[in-house]
């Protein structure tokens, strides 16, 4: 059965995150090569790692004046009103269903420790073929100035079980 | 750092063996198909398979590296179209295709050590 198209408009969130430096230096690092942890399992920042995503030091002297986040470090709070849309019940999603079929972010500030960010999403698209469900979700997370992060589009396809 | 329409850049990486587990503590993306080679082939996969957004988390990187400040990036694109697996080597490739107006557009390809594209209609933005 296909997702009834009156969910398009539906909302989830505000869930909020706040961002903790070494939660920025350990996705830098699980990214780049190396190991998430500052602990006896980790190795350090992965060679070449650009300084502005692990080196305080570096980063207060830099272009701004802390640390930053890689963007796309964006996706560990903004996923949270995915993640309510996907595990609505009144959507019956199957979740073994369900594959991420295309992302989209548009970056408007940095992300830095500290920052509280409050994301909301609305289901912006609904429509189904080939047997499948194609589900479109707008994300938008704001920092704790008002001020816009992060917008997100996510598309996520449900084959019909 | 100057940039021009044409530039170039390759970004290699492998998916080791902890890879999915490493993005997985750092993400918070847990999900069983990404962890368990069990539940992963259970579920048609053939295996546990790398989350899709740490490939994406691969192209911002190349593109990163090319800029030199993660700070400039305005915006990604990416359609998922291939699992990428433990052991698979994904080999970024970008291109400049346009700059104007402050903002710096390129195209980017991810293709597995077979060729295959893992990611397709891949897109950046920067500002510059």
């Amino acid at each position: 059965m296909p997702i009834d198209k009156k969910y398009i408009g539906k909302k989830y969130g505000p869930t909020t995150y706040v961002v903790g430096a070494e939660k920025l230096r350990e996705f830098a690092y699980a990214i780049s090569g190396g190991v998430p942890s500052m602990g006896f399992t980790g190795t350090g920042a992965p060679k070449g790692l650009n300084p502005l995503l692990h080196d305080a030091e570096a980063a207060k002297q830099g272009p701004y004046g802390d640390l930053i986040g890689l963007p796309n470090f964006a996706v560990v709070f903004s996923i949270a009103p995915f993640g309510q849309a996907v595990t609505d019940p009144e959507l019956k999603i199957n979740l073994a269903m369900l594959v991420h079929g295309e992302q989209e972010f548009e970056f408007f500030e940095v992300i830095k420790p500290g920052d509280v960010m409050t994301s909301t999403g609305v289901i912006t698209d609904l429509y189904d073929k080939v047997g499948k469900d194609f589900l479109v979700l707008t994300t938008e997370s704001k920092n704790q100035h008002g001020k816009l992060v992060v917008r997100g589009t996510w598309l996520a396809v449900i084959r019909h079980s | 750092m100057s940039f021009s329409v044409g530039d170039t850049f390759t970004h290699v990486r492998t998916c080791d063996r902890y890879r999915p587990i490493y993005y997985a503590a750092a993400s918070g993306d847990f999900n069983p198909i990404h962890l368990d080679p069990e539940f992963g082939k259970a579920a048609g996969l053939g295996g546990n398979i790398l989350q899709g957004l740490c490939t994406m988390g691969w192209a911002v990187e190349g593109f990163v590296n090319y800029l030199g400040d993660p700070g400039k990036v305005s915006k990604v694109t990416v359609r998922f179209s291939r699992p990428v697996m433990v052991d698979d080597t994904i080999t970024v490739v970008g291109k400049v295709t346009a700059i104007e107006g402050g903002k710096l557009t390129a195209a980017l390809t991810a293709k597995n050590q077979k060729g295959e594209d893992v990611l397709k209609n891949t897109v950046v933005e920067a500002r510059v």
